[in-house]
This record gives structure tokens, C-alpha cells and sequence, in this order.
């Protein structure tokens, strides 16, 4: 039963890993650029929510709403900021910009919030909910369903509607697309808005349930490049199941291992993916 | 500039003559191992335009393993050199032949999964010291433990590491290899269709600076006598490299240097104000400068002074 | 037969860019290749590059089976290319890009660097060899592929469009540049969009329209070919010519 139980926390949280680490994909297959700062995005969401809560009082949907926009508003600005403008030019300044964006903002929140683990002052959502005889943290099962749903929700915005269709002639060919009428640059700032936003309130979704500090941004965003290299480059379906198993397999790492191993067993997995099948379950390789 | 190439040297011979005392002594020790591992990142990351986030790595086993010989067996430090270069070539070639076949992107990311995924393992693993780390002897047993008391007989020994590094980087530039790695990150697709052999041409570029990066955490585990996970491993050991390194200017011989002559003694002096805390803000410069660097001048000082420098002597001429 | 290409496809999902091509050329030969835009020219040209692997179809270099070879051992064997759009190495000199060329067949620094000094004087790049390839107009970058490639020792050069967008003198130029590299010997396949240059510098054109091959023959044959023509303007234009 307790296997069972670990089985299920780990795809909850997988779910979150799949809803963050989409964002990611989106804007690696649109405009071949990985951000090494989206842990960080995950990381900054957590502290909106928790600012929500204890300036505003305010409950699950306030703060997950609140994070979400921050960070949109924040991967908008990051990309006509910086972006736009290094991502024509040689590689070396393409990684170094959201790299050292990381560091920017990961150092800044340590310098504001300390180095001290925090957790999210639940009010509303709490207790545990028997499951046909597993038992749920409610915070965990609605923050993975909820994860689900966005994921869901991300992926039909690209391929059921106009907007969605229009990011996609973006990312297919840049050129054709603009000979079509539609804006690059404006469907790009929107791709980091919304990889932002759904990293940011992935962000909210864990802190209802695990303490943080600024230093998780390092391992959400290992995570994520774990999880869409698994998933496959641009695929949002992709990383939806790849972060389902990552998941999976941290938290019966965790189980079998130790918690210590739960991140070993997940980097030495990603270097197994580059050795064996780097474009992961449903990329195009 | 034929005169710079001597003057620059007698200036780094005689520094300990000219800034007396421990403290200058430290910082002159500091500048070349800065410029070390920043010159030996420089090979594969500004030369050929692959950019390793995580080569920590290499530093972090050329550190562990003198200590770990001294620890285990009881030799001296310096006999565990040549053993960090090999585990570190060995590590080049495992990250290196997956990732060179794909595209850049992969290889950074290995790069700091690989890092971290060393630095968590050595921090559970009680043979190398786990959590704890290592430590040298404390007092020499004999010369070749190079415990020294003084910061002079390091700061020599490292001057001669970093005059290898650079001239070896020099005739690395200079040769089929250098003009190869050129290409390749002036255009990987070229490259190919003149007949480089791209994949070959990385992983030897990697493999070269895996093994001077190992040598410069020799030389600072060596000299600090304490190694630990963070210290060896850790993200900003990386980071240390990689914007000394584009400060400078990467790709270029001198722009490691540069790079480690305007932020060691930036460090230095970061360290004193802010104190304790100082550390955190610190980093939040150095994530500041990076972005601001690939923002503005991704060819780093080098190439500012490289477009500057003609404006300031026309106007010199003409007044 | 130098170059063979027999049955050559290429798909890209469900899209098949190029399909059942054939080539042959003969050592010493100039071949024209002509066609309108996305008619898949620059696909085969990747394949008999080794820029991309065919679907179907074998390319065979001087007998020997290089379909599946890599660009690097195309280079090799002796077969150099330039690219539609230049992909000059930019932050190296003209002669520094002639270099990278000459050092496939020349290990050494000195022998490769007097290799290219020859070569930058005989593409008339000598005035520009200490200029970062940035500077360069696209015309100057066509010429540096060209020197570049030359350095290299090919025995065949894919020319992809490579005179494009010139000056009338500058074209003329080119096209003397051109036939000073067929009098060294070596054999050419060229895409062009400029009639002067087919006209002038081909013996064999062969025509591609929606990947394959639709005429092939002589220059004069070629352009007064209906197919082709109707390839090139459209089913209607063919109508208004047989009106009187």
C-alpha cells in the first residue's frame, strides 16, 4: 500500500514537473533556445504565492492566479529585453544571457528572502483524502490535477485555436509565417509569457505543499531539461508523459534509495537519454 | 604591441616584489588560478564556441584526487595529479561523444546535470570524504608535500601552470587545430563541408581543457589544503570560469587574463564590503555582468577595446 | 562517370521534396541545373553534399558509394560546395576562411597558408585578405566561398547559385572565375537562376520542376523546350504562344 501511495504522490508531482517543463519545450522547438533561467521562473512563482498569502490573504486561486501573471508579465519583459536581441548572435551569448539571468535572479532572492527554507501558510486546503485506501494529502491531489488540467489546457491553446496556430507557423518557419501577416516577434514574446506564466504557477501549485528556498530553481530547472530532453524537443505532449516519469521515478528513488538519491537517479537517467536516445519518447530527433 | 608580450611578463615575474606581503601575495595566487581555469575553459567554450556550464566537473576531481592519495595512501598531494587528469579525460570523452552529435544545447545542459549529479554523489560517498570533504597534510613531511607557509612558492608555481596553458593555447591558434575550432563555431554546417571533422575537433578541444582544468584544481586543493564538495563541484566554480573568461574575452589568448585581472581583484573587494553576506551579493554582480555581456559585448573587453581603441587614437592624432 | 546520382528521393515526413532524380557527370564537365524556386534543387544538391541522406537512391563518386557518407568525407574524397545563402566564417579574415579550406590537404600552417595566398590572388580577393569576412559584400562572401572551397582540392564543385545577385561586370568576372576553375580541371555542377550563365558556361542542363527531373539536353534545347516553359510561367503562357 505504501508503494502504491509513493506511486501516486510521485505522478502528482510529476504532473507539476509536466506543466513547468512544457513552457520550456514550447520555446525550445519555437525558437531552438533553452532557458537556463525557467528553474528559476518556478522558483519565483513559489515566492508570489506565498507574498499573496501573507500580505493579501489570499487563498489557492489568488495566489496561483497572481504567480501566473507576475511571472507572464516577467518572461515578456525578459524576452523584448534580452532575448530578442541575443538570439540571432553566436551561441556563447545566448547561453551566457538566461544563465546569468539565473544567477541574477537566484542570488537576488537570496539576498531578499534569505537562505531559509519557507512553506506556504495553508489555511484553505488541507487534510488528507482517502482514495479506495490511499491516502492523499488534498494540497498534492489538487495541485497535480490542477497541473494536469493546465497542461492540458496549454496544449489545446496550440493546437485547437488561432493563437495557438499562429505560435506553431512561428516556431514551423519563421519567414512563411510572415508572409502570412503574422508577427514573430509578438508570438514569441507570447511563448515566453505563457512558458513563464506556467512556470510560475507551477510554482504556486508546490508551494501548497513543500517548503522552498531560492536554491530550488537549480534542480526545477535540471529538472526541466531532464524532462524535455525524455519528452522530446517542442513536444507539449512530450513533457506532459515525460514529466509524469520523472516523477514517478524520483519518488520511487526516493522510496527504494534514499531521498538523496532521488536527483542522482534522475541526472544520471538524462545522461543515459543523451547516450541512447536523445530525442526522447516523441521529438523529432 | 611588440613591447606588451615582455612587459607582461616581467610584470607577473616580479609582482611579488613589487606588492609585498601576504595579502597581495593572495591575491597574485588568486589572479592565476583564476586565470588558469578561465584559459583552460576558454579552449573548448571560446574557442570553439561550446559552452560548458558545468566544468566544475574536471576542477572538482583534479582537486579531489591529490587529497584523495594523500588521505587513502599517505603520498604526497602532487602524486595524485596526473590521476585527476586522466578521470577527467575519461569524463570529457563520456560527456563528449553523446552530445557532439547533437545540437549545442545539449552539451551545456549535460554539462551542469553531469556537475551537479558529481557534486551530490561526492557529497554521500564517505570514501572521498562525503559532506565533510578532504584535507592535505597539515604539515609537510617533506618538500614534495608542498605545504608551503609562504604565498611565494605557490604564486611561482602557478605562474609557470598558467605559462603552459598559454602557450600551449597559442600554438593551439596558431595550428590546423586552432584554425578548426575557429570554424566550427564560426559555422559548424561550413566547417563540415570544407571537411573538418566537427565531432573529433570538439571532443579533442574538450579534452584538452578537461585536463588543464583539472591541473588548476590540483594546484588550488593542493595549495588551500581542503577540498569539498561545494568547493570542488559547486555551480559557481563554474561560473567563476566561464565569466572570467567572457569578461575578457573569450576566444582570444590574453582575454582570460583580462577577464581574471578586472574580477579577482573585484572579488577581493566585494568580499570586504559586504562582509559575510558578501557572497550573495557578489553573485548577484556577476549574474548582472554576465547578462549584460551577452547583451552588449558578448566578445567581452577584448572586442569593446578591439572597436574603441581606433576612435581613441584618431582622436589622440587629432588634438 | 565522375558523379552519379541514380534514383535519387528525398522526403521530409509526407513531403517528398525531391523524387526519382538522376545525374551523371563526366569528369570535366560544366552541368547547368535549372528550375524554379522549391523545385527541390537545393534538397539534391544536399544529397550529392552529403548534406542530407536520401531516401531513395544511390550517389556514386568516382565508383565509390558515398550516399550515406558525411559532409566532412564528401569534402574528403573531393567534392566541395557552396551554400545558396554564403556561410562564411565571419569573425576570420578572407585569408584565414581560404585557410580552413587549404588545411584539408595541407597539415601544416606554412603550406597551407601559401596554398591560400595563391588562391586568394587567383579569385581576386587579394586586396581584402586581412578583412574579417564580415565586411565583405555578398558578392565578396559568393567569391570567398569559391576561394575557400577551391583550397580545399576538389575534384568536383557544387556551385549553388553562387553568381547571383552581381553587377554586370562583376558577373562576367565571375563567370571568366568560373572557367578559369574548369581549366584546372575541375568538373562543375551549377544552380542558376541567370540565363547568361547557363547559356554560357553549361554543356548539359537538366531542368527540375516539383522534385525530378523534367528536360534535360543541351542549353539551346532546353530553353526552347515547352515543358520547360511551362514549368517556369505556367500552363497559360504556353496557350498564348500557340494563339497567332
Amino acid at each position: 500500500m505504501l508503494l502504491v501511495q509513493v506511486i501516486v504522490g510521485g505522478l502528482l508531482l510529476g504532473a507539476i514537473y509536466a506543466l513547468f517543463s512544457s513552457g520550456l519545450t514550447l520555446i525550445w522547438g519555437m525558437m531552438n533556445f533553452i532557458n537556463f533561467a525557467h528553474g528559476e521562473f518556478v522558483m519565483l512563482g513559489m515566492y508570489v504565492a506565498l507574498l499573496v498569502v501573507v500580505w493579501l490573504g489570499g487563498g489557492p486561486a489568488s495566489f496561483g492566479f497572481a504567480a501566473a501573471f507576475a511571472l507572464f508579465v516577467l518572461g515578456v519583459i525578459v524576452y523584448i529585453s534580452l532575448i530578442r536581441h541575443v538570439m540571432r548572435g553566436p551561441m556563447l551569448a545566448q547561453i551566457l544571457s538566461t544563465f546569468g539571468l539565473a544567477l541574477l535572479l537566484r542570488y537576488t532572492a537570496f539576498w531578499i528572502f534569505s537562505a531559509n527554507f519557507v512553506s506556504l501558510p495553508q489555511v484553505s486546503l488541507s487534510g488528507t483524502v482517502n482514495v479506495a485506501g490511499i491516502l492523499m494529502p488534498v494540497p498534492q491531489l489538487v495541485a497535480g490535477i490542477a497541473a494536469i488540467a493546465l497542461t492540458l489546457a496549454l496544449h489545446l491553446l496550440l493546437t485547437r485555436t488561432t493563437v495557438g496556430s499562429q505560435l506553431l507557423a512561428v516556431a514551423e518557419d519563421r519567414n512563411a509565417a510572415m508572409l502570412m501577416g503574422i508577427r514573430p516577434d509578438r508570438m514569441q514574446a507570447l511563448a515566453w509569457g505563457l512558458a513563464a506564466g506556467s512556470a510560475g504557477i507551477a510554482g504556486a501549485l508546490m508551494a501548497m505543499s513543500y517548503p522552498w528556498s531560492p536554491s530550488v530553481g537549480e534542480t526545477f530547472g535540471l529538472t526541466a531539461f531532464v524532462v524535455v530532453t525524455l519528452g522530446g524537443f517542442g513536444s507539449v505532449p512530450g513533457a506532459m508523459y515525460a514529466g509524469l516519469i520523472i516523477g514517478l521515478i524520483q519518488a520511487l528513488s526516493a522510496y527504494w534509495f534514499g531521498p538523496i538519491y532521488k536527483d542522482i537517479v534522475v541526472y544520471a537517467l538524462f545522461a543515459a537519454l543523451l547516450w541512447l536516445r536523445p530525442q526522447g519518447l516523441m521529438g523529432k530527433a | 604591441m611588440k613591447w606588451s608580450l615582455p612587459a607582461l611578463a616581467a610584470l607577473l615575474l616580479f609582482y611579488p616584489f613589487i606588492l609585498t606581503g601576504p595579502f597581495y601575495w593572495d591575491i597574485g595566487v588568486a589572479f592565476l588560478l583564476a586565470a588558469i581555469s578561465a584559459s583552460a575553459w576558454n579552449i573548448v567554450g571560446g574557442y570553439a564556441g561550446q559552452v560548458s556550464v558545468g566544468h566544475s566537473m574536471f576542477f572538482g576531481v583534479g582537486a579531489y584526487t591529490p587529497l584523495l592519495f594523500y588521505h587513502l595512501w599517505g603520498l604526497p598531494p602532487v602524486a595524485g595529479v596526473p590521476a585527476g587528469m586522466l578521470v577527467s579525460l575519461a569524463l570529457a570523452v563520456a560527456i563528449g561523444m553523446p552530445t557532439f552529435r547533437l545540437q549545442g544545447h545539449y552539451f551545456s545542459m549535460a554539462t551542469i546535470a553531469v556537475a551537479e549529479l558529481i557534486r551530490i554523489f561526492v557529497g554521500t560517498w564517505d570514501l572521498v570524504g562525503a559532506a565533510i570533504g578532504l584535507q592535505g597534510p597539515a604539515v609537510g613531511r617533506a618538500w614534495w608535500d608542498l605545504t608551503f607557509r609562504s604565498e611565494l612558492p605557490y604564486y611561482y608555481i602557478f605562474l609557470a601552470v598558467l605559462a603552459v596553458v598559454l602557450y600551449t593555447t597559442f600554438e593551439v591558434e596558431r595550428s590546423r587545430f586552432g584554425y578548426y575550432l575557429r570554424a566550427i563555431k564560426a559555422g559548424e554546417r561550413a566547417a563540415r563541408s570544407l571537411g573538418v571533422p566537427v565531432r573529433a575537433t570538439k571532443l579533442k578541444a574538450l579534452m584538452l581543457s578537461a585536463v588543464f582544468t583539472s591541473v588548476a584544481g590540483s594546484l588550488y586543493s593542493i595549495k588551500t589544503g581542503f577540498i569539498d564538495p561545494e568547493s570542488g563541484f559547486g555551480i559557481l566554480v563554474s561560473v567563476q570560469m566561464v565569466i572570467i573568461a567572457a569578461l575578457g574575452g573569450a576566444g582570444t589568448l590574453f582575454g582570460p587574463l583580462i577577464g581574471a585581472l578586472l574580477l579577482v581583484p573585484l572579488q577581493t573587494a566585494t568580499n570586504t564590503w559586504f562582509g559575510g553576506g558578501g557572497s550573495g551579493l557578489t553573485y548577484i554582480l556577476y549574474g548582472g555582468i554576465i547578462v549584460l555581456l551577452a547583451r552588449f559585448e558578448p566578445g567581452g573587453m577584448h572586442e569593446w577595446w578591439q572597436r574603441v581603441a581606433p576612435r581613441l587614437m584618431r582622436r589622440s592624432h587629432a588634438a | 562517370m565522375l558523379l552519379s546520382a541514380q534514383n535519387i528521393s528525398k522526403a521530409f515526413g509526407s513531403f517528398l521534396a525531391v523524387r526519382g532524380a538522376d545525374l551523371a557527370v563526366a569528369e570535366g564537365e560544366i552541368i547547368g541545373l535549372i528550375g524554379p524556386n522549391g523545385a527541390g534543387k537545393s534538397t539534391f544538391f544536399n544529397c550529392l553534399a552529403g548534406d542530407a541522406v536520401p531516401t531513395t537512391g544511390r550517389v556514386l563518386f568516382d565508383g565509390i558509394d558515398v550516399t550515406r557518407a558525411s559532409a566532412e568525407a564528401h569534402a574528403r574524397a573531393g567534392i566541395g560546395r557552396t551554400f545558396q545563402v554564403p556561410a562564411t566564417f565571419e569573425d576570420m579574415t578572407v585569408l584565414e576562411n581560404v585557410m580552413v579550406g587549404a588545411f584539408l590537404r595541407h597539415h601544416h600552417r606554412g603550406t597551407a597558408r601559401e596554398t591560400a595566398l595563391r588562391i586568394v590572388e587567383m579569385t581576386g580577393l587579394a586586396r581584402q585578405s586581412a578583412q574579417r569576412a564580415r565586411s565583405l559584400g555578398t558578392p565578396g562572401r559568393k567569391r570567398l566561398e569559391i576561394a575557400r572551397v577551391l583550397a580545399t582540392g576538389p575534384r568536383l564543385m557544387l556551385l549553388d547559385e553562387a553568381l547571383a545577385g552581381l553587377t554586370p561586370t562583376e558577373l562576367q568576372q565571375a563567370i571568366a572565375l568560373v572557367r578559369r576553375i574548369h581549366e584546372l580541371g575541375i568538373t562543375l555542377v551549377i544552380v542558376e537562376h541567370i540565363m547568361e550563365v547557363i547559356m554560357t558556361l553549361a554543356q548539359r542542363v537538366l531542368v527540375f520542376n516539383q522534385g525530378h527531373v523534367i528536360a534535360h539536353g543541351n542549353p539551346r534545347e532546353i530553353v526552347a523546350n515547352e515543358a520547360v516553359i511551362e514549368a517556369y510561367l505556367g500552363r497559360g503562357h504556353r496557350r498564348r504562344r500557340e494563339a497567332p
